[in-house]
C-alpha cells in the first residue's frame, strides 16, 4: 500500500513537471498548429543557460529561470521569423522538418559549448526530502510541481484573459477575419513563438536539477513532450497538465510495477495507441474540423 | 571513380532543348535507354576495376541512403506523408537478420528477407495510424516508433543483447572478393527500389496516391481505398530498406541499438530525399549520391570530440537550408528550367502514352433503372458541432432519375448535410440508403463504390495531375488488380477525351486544372463524379460564380442526368436554376428541413418566403452569392 501510495506521488510530481517541459509545444500546437520538433532542443538549451548562471554566478535555477526566458523568448521569436513564418507560407509540410532541423542544429550547438558530458545544477533542496510518515516526499520534486502550476495558471490566464490572448485564439480560428479587425496573424504567431520558447526556460530550469542532461537527451524529451501534448489532446493547457500527470503516474507505475527498463517506452506507446484509438486526446472532445469547406 | 558517380549525379538529359520543349517523351526515352544502363553499368564495373575499398565504403554507404530515400519517397514524395523515422527499418532489418543468425545460424542473405517482411509488417501496422490523422501526426508517430524501438531492443537484452550490442557471424568468403558480396545485393536492391518506385507513379496506385498529397478527403469521395494506398506505399518503403538493413547490418558486423536506430540516419534518408527532388523518381537517388560521399568525407576527416556535432551541424544546417530556400529539391528545379524554359510549368511528368487494353473499362456506360423507388433516402440525421445544432433530424429522399433541389439560408445545415450523406462527417443520428444499401456505417470509398457522388462549393481538382487525370481518377469499384493497371488505359484516354470535347476543354486535357477558369473548374469536377456513374449525384451550389454560358452547359449537363437514372440533389442559391431543373425542392433553415414539394408549392408556402426567399423574389432571378 505504501509502496503504491509512494508510486502515485512520485508519478504525480514527474508528471507535473512533463507538463511544464511542454507548455511551449502545447501553446505552439494548441493555437498555431505548428508542431515545433525543436522543444526538446529548446528545453536543454534553457537547461544549459541555467546551469550556466547556477555555475558561475550561483543563481538558484528556479530564479535563473526568470532571466533565462528572456534569451529563450527572443529565440522562439527569431525562430518564428525566420523559419516558421516562411515555411507556413510557401510549403506548410515542411515546417515540421525544419524545426527538426533545427533541433539537429541547437543539440550540434549546445553540445560545441558544453561537450558529451552529462551536467545537472544542484541547488539546497536537491536531493532533499520531506518525510511523511513511511512516505518521502521530494522537495526538489516538489517546487518543481508548484512551479508547473504556476506556469499552467499564467499561460492560461494570458491565453483566456488577455487581449492578446484573444487575438491568439482569432488569429488562430480565422487568419483571415483576425486581419480584417487589424490584428495581423504573423506577428500573433511571433509573439506566441516567443512566448512558447520563453515559458520553456521554466521546464529547463526543473529538469536542470531533478535529471542529469547532456545535449543529445533532446530528442527523449521532444519524445516526453509530445506525448504529453498527443495526450493531453488539441493542445489545451489544463489538458497537458492532466495529460502530464497521466503520463507521470504510468511511468512511475511501470517503474515500480515492471522494471525501470520498461519505463521509458511508456510515453511512446501512449502516443502510438492514442494517435491509432482516439487521435483527439484522450482529454477532449471532438470539434468541427470540416469549418472550411 | 568520379565519372562514374557524375551518371548518376548529373540531370537526366543536359542537353537538347529543342526536344524537351517537344514535350517529355524524348527526355524520358533518352533517359531510360542511354543514361540509366550507363550508370549501372558503370557502378557494376566499380569494384572490379578498383580495389580502393574507400570508393566501395562509400558507394555502399550511398547505397543504403538511395534505398531508404527512394523508398521514403514513395510515402513521403508521392502521398505526401514525411516520416522521421524511417532508419527504423534499417534496425528492425538489422536486428532481425542478427537474431535469425545468431539463434539458428541463418545466413544473413537469407535472414535479410525475413528482416524486410518485418518492416513491411511493421510498416503496415503503423500506416493504420493514418486511417484516422494526417500529416503532422504521422510525423509524430514514426518519431516515436523509432524511438519505442531503440528502447525496446535496449531493454529486451534476452533477444537482443541490449546495450551489449549483437555480433553478426563473421563473413566466410575469400577476401579476394572484398566487400562484393555486401556491394552488389545492394546495388540489385536500389535498383529493385528505383524500379518499384517507377512503377508506382505509373500506375494508378501512384495516381492515387499524388491524390492523397493534393486532397485526400476528396481522393476518397472518388471512391479511393485511400488507407490501402498509403498502406501500400508505406510498406514497399519499409520492405526495401529492411532488406537492405539486414545486408548493410552484417557488412557493419555489429549492431548497437542507440546507433542502428539513431534519429541521424532518419534525418539523412529525409534530407538525401528532400534535397533531390520530393516526389520525383530520380530525385532522391540524386540526393544521396551528393549526401553520402559528403557524410563518408566528414566521418573520415574529422577527428576529436566535436566530429559528431560537427557532422550533425552540417546536415542539420543543410536539411534546413533545403527546406527553407529549395523546397522543391535539386532535379526539378533543373529539369524545369530545361523543359520550359519559359513560362510557368505544366503538369505533364507523368504523362505516358496510355496503354491498350482489352479491360472492363471501355464499355461502361451503365444505367440505372429508373422507377418510382428513391435513389437516396435519409431519416432523421443530425449533427452537433458542441452546442451548436447543425442538422436537426433532416428526412430526406431523392427520387430515382429526379433532380430535388435543396435551398436555404447561408448557415441553414445544407453542405453540413451533404457532408454527413457522403461520410465526410461521421454522425451517429440518423440513416442514409442509398439504392437500398445502407450506408451510415460506410466509409467514403464505399459510399462512393454504392453509386454517391458530389460536387464542392468551390471545385477542387487535383493540382499535381493533368486535367484528363482529374477526369479519370474516380474509383466505381474496389479492385486490387486495377492498382496494378496504368494511371490511364487507351479506353480510359478515349472515353475521358470524348468528355473534355463535349465540355469544349480538349485543349486542356494534358494541362494542370489551374490552367482553367473558375467556371471550367466546375465543370470538369462534374465530369469527374460523373466518371464514376453515380445513382447520386450531390452538386453544392454548382451555378454560383459561373457565367451564363458555363451556366446554360452545365445546366445541359445535369437535365442529361435523369434520363440515365441518375438521382441530383441539388443546393444552390439561384432560385431560377432551381425552378428550371427542380421537380421537388426541400428548403432548409437552422438545421431542418422546413418546407417540401414542389417549386409552386414552396414558393407560395409563407414560411419559407419568410425564412428565405424574401417577397420578391419568385419572378424575378435572384443572381447567385456565395
Amino acid at each position: 500500500m505504501t509502496e503504491l501510495l509512494q508510486a502515485l506521488i512520485f508519478g504525480a510530481l514527474v508528471g507535473g513537471v512533463y507538463a511544464l517541459m511542454s507548455t511551449g509545444l502545447t501553446l505552439a500546437f494548441g493555437v498555431m498548429k505548428v508542431v515545433n520538433m525543436a522543444q526538446g532542443a529548446f528545453l536543454i538549451a534553457s537547461s544549459y543557460l541555467c546551469y550556466a548562471l547556477w555555475q558561475h554566478f550561483g543563481i538558484d535555477p528556479i530564479v535563473a529561470a526568470l532571466i533565462v526566458m528572456v534569451p529563450m523568448g527572443l529565440l522562439g521569436l527569431v525562430c518564428y521569423k525566420l523559419v516558421i513564418a516562411r515555411l507556413e507560407r510557401i510549403d506548410p509540410g515542411l515546417t515540421i522538418v525544419a524545426t527538426f532541423a533545427l533541433a539537429m542544429v541547437a543539440e550540434a550547438l549546445l553540445a560545441l559549448a558544453w561537450g558529451p558530458n552529462e551536467v545537472g545544477t544542484t541547488p539546497s533542496y536537491f536531493n532533499q526530502a520531506f518525510h511523511i510518515s513511511s512516505l518521502v516526499i521530494p522537495r526538489a520534486q516538489l517546487y518543481a510541481f508548484l512551479l508547473a502550476a504556476a506556469v499552467t495558471i499564467a499561460l492560461q490566464l494570458i491565453v483566456k484573459r488577455t487581449w492578446l490572448g484573444h487575438a491568439i485564439t482569432a488569429a488562430s480560428q480565422n487568419p483571415e477575419g483576425a486581419r480584417l479587425i487589424g490584428i495581423e496573424p504573423s506577428r500573433v504567431g511571433a509573439q506566441v513563438f516567443a512566448i512558447a520558447a520563453g515559458s520553456t526556460a521554466f521546464g529547463g530550469a526543473a529538469l536542470s536539477f531533478l535529471y542529469q542532461f547532456t545535449p543529445d537527451t533532446q530528442d527523449a524529451w521532444l519524445g516526453i513532450t509530445l506525448s504529453v501534448v498527443i495526450l493531453g489532446g488539441l493542445g489545451s493547457m489544463p489538458g497537458a497538465f492532466a495529460a502530464g500527470l497521466l503520463l507521470g503516474l504510468a511511468e512511475s507505475l511501470t517503474t515500480t510495477y515492471i522494471s525501470v527498463r520498461w519505463s521509458a517506452a511508456v510515453p511512446t506507446v501512449l502516443i502510438l495507441l492514442v494517435l491509432t484509438l482516439r487521435p483527439q486526446g484522450l482529454l477532449t472532445r471532438a470539434t468541427r474540423q470540416d469549418a472550411a469547406s | 571513380m568520379t565519372s562514374t558517380t557524375s551518371f548518376m549525379t548529373s540531370p537526366p538529359n543536359p542537353a537538347p532543348r529543342a526536344a524537351a520543349a517537344r514535350g517529355d517523351g524524348r527526355l524520358a526515352a533518352f533517359t531510360r535507354r542511354v543514361w540509366i544502363p550507363t550508370a549501372v553499368l558503370a557502378l557494376v564495373a566499380v569494384p572490379m576495376v578498383s580495389a580502393n575499398l574507400y570508393y566501395q565504403n562509400m558507394l555502399i554507404m550511398t547505397f543504403l541512403l538511395a534505398i531508404g530515400a527512394s523508398g521514403w519517397n514513395i510515402m513521403g514524395g508521392y502521398a505526401g506523408y514525411i516520416s522521421l523515422g524511417n532508419s527504423a527499418f534499417i534496425g528492425l532489418g538489422g536486428y532481425t537478420t542478427g537474431i535469425l543468425a545468431e539463434k539458428w545460424s541463418l545466413s544473413p542473405f537469407i535472414g535479410c528477407l525475413a528482416g524486410g517482411l518485418v518492416c513491411a509488417l511493421a510498416a503496415a501496422l503503423l500506416s493504420l495510424v493514418t486511417r484516422r490523422t494526417r500529416g503532422m501526426y504521422f510525423v509524430i508517430v514514426t518519431f516515436a516508433a523509432l524511438q519505442l524501438l531503440e528502447i525496446v531492443t535496449t531493454a529486451w537484452s534476452g533477444l537482443t543483447g541490449g546495450s551489449q550490442g549483437l555480433a553478426m557471424p563473421v563473413p566466410t568468403w575469400s577476401l579476394a572478393y572484398q566487400d562484393w558480396p555486401f556491394y552488389y545485393p545492394l546495388l540489385a536492391l536500389l535498383i529493385a527500389t528505383v524500379a518499384a518506385s517507377w512503377w508506382v507513379r505509373r500506375s494508378k496506385l501512384g495516381l492515387g496516391l499524388f491524390a492523397i498529397r493534393d486532397d485526400e478527403d476528396k481522393a476518397a469521395g472518388l471512391g479511393l481505398r485511400v488507407a490501402l494506398y498509403k498502406m501500400i506505399a508505406f510498406v514497399l518503403g519499409g520492405l526495401f530498406l529492411g532488406v537492405a538493413g539486414g545486408i548493410y547490418a552484417y557488412y557493419t558486423s555489429f549492431l548497437n541499438s542507440a546507433a542502428v536506430f539513431d534519429i541521424v540516419t532518419s534525418m539523412l534518408i529525409v534530407l538525401c530525399a528532400l534535397l533531390g527532388g520530393r516526389g520525383t523518381l530520380w530525385g532522391p537517388v540524386l540526393g544521396a549520391f551528393i549526401i553520402a560521399p559528403i557524410s563518408n568525407f566528414t566521418s573520415t576527416n574529422l577527428g576529436g570530440a566535436d566530429a559528431g556535432p560537427i557532422r550533425l551541424l552540417l546536415f542539420g544546417g543543410l536539411l534546413g537550408a533545403v527546406a527553407l530556400f529549395l523546397p522543391r529539391g535539386v532535379l526539378p528545379a533543373i529539369t524545369g528550367r530545361l523543359r520550359h524554359p519559359a513560362g510557368p510549368a505544366r503538369v505533364t511528368e507523368g504523362v505516358e502514352p496510355p496503354v491498350a487494353e482489352p479491360a472492363e473499362t471501355a464499355a461502361r456506360d451503365r444505367t440505372h433503372p429508373t422507377g418510382a423507388a428513391d435513389v437516396l433516402v435519409a431519416r432523421g440525421l443530425g449533427k452537433s458541432f458542441g452546442g451548436l445544432r447543425a442538422v436537426d433530424g433532416v428526412d430526406l429522399s431523392v427520387g430515382r432519375g429526379r433532380i430535388t433541389g435543396l435551398i436555404g439560408p447561408n448557415g441553414s445545415g445544407k453542405t453540413t448535410l451533404f457532408n454527413l450523406i457522403d461520410g465526410t462527417v461521421a454522425t451517429r443520428e440518423g440513416a442514409v440508403t442509398l439504392a437500398g444499401r445502407k450506408l451510415e456505417r460506410a466509409g467514403r470509398a464505399s459510399r462512393a463504390h454504392a453509386g454517391l457522388a458530389r460536387t464542392y462549393q468551390l471545385p477542387r481538382l487535383f493540382p499535381s495531375m493533368t486535367v484528363l487525370e482529374n477526369i479519370v481518377i474516380g474509383e466505381r469499384a474496389f479492385s486490387l488488380a486495377r492498382l496494378w493497371a496504368r494511371r490511364t488505359s487507351m479506353a480510359e484516354h478515349e472515353r475521358a477525351c470524348a468528355v473534355l470535347d463535349e465540355l469544349g476543354l480538349a485543349a486542356y486535357a494534358h494541362e494542370s486544372p489551374a490552367a482553367l477558369s473558375y467556371g471550367q473548374r466546375k465543370l470538369v469536377e462534374l465530369a469527374q463524379v460523373l466518371w464514376l456513374d453515380p445513382a447520386l449525384v450531390m452538386l453544392d451550389e454548382p451555378a454560383a460564380g459561373i457565367s451564363p454560358a458555363l451556366c446554360a452547359r452545365l445546366a445541359a449537363m445535369v437535365r442529361a442526368l435523369p434520363p440515365l437514372g441518375t438521382g441530383v440533389l441539388v443546393v444552390e442559391h439561384d432560385f431560377e436554376f432551381i425552378s428550371d431543373l427542380c421537380q421537388d425542392v426541400y428548403v432548409m433553415a437552422q438545421g431542418g428541413v422546413i418546407a417540401h414539394g414542389s417549386v409552386a408549392e414552396i414558393s407560395a408556402d409563407p414560411a419559407v418566403v419568410d425564412a428565405y426567399l424574401g417577397d420578391t423574389v419568385v419572378s424575378q432571378p435572384t443572381g447567385s452569392e456565395t
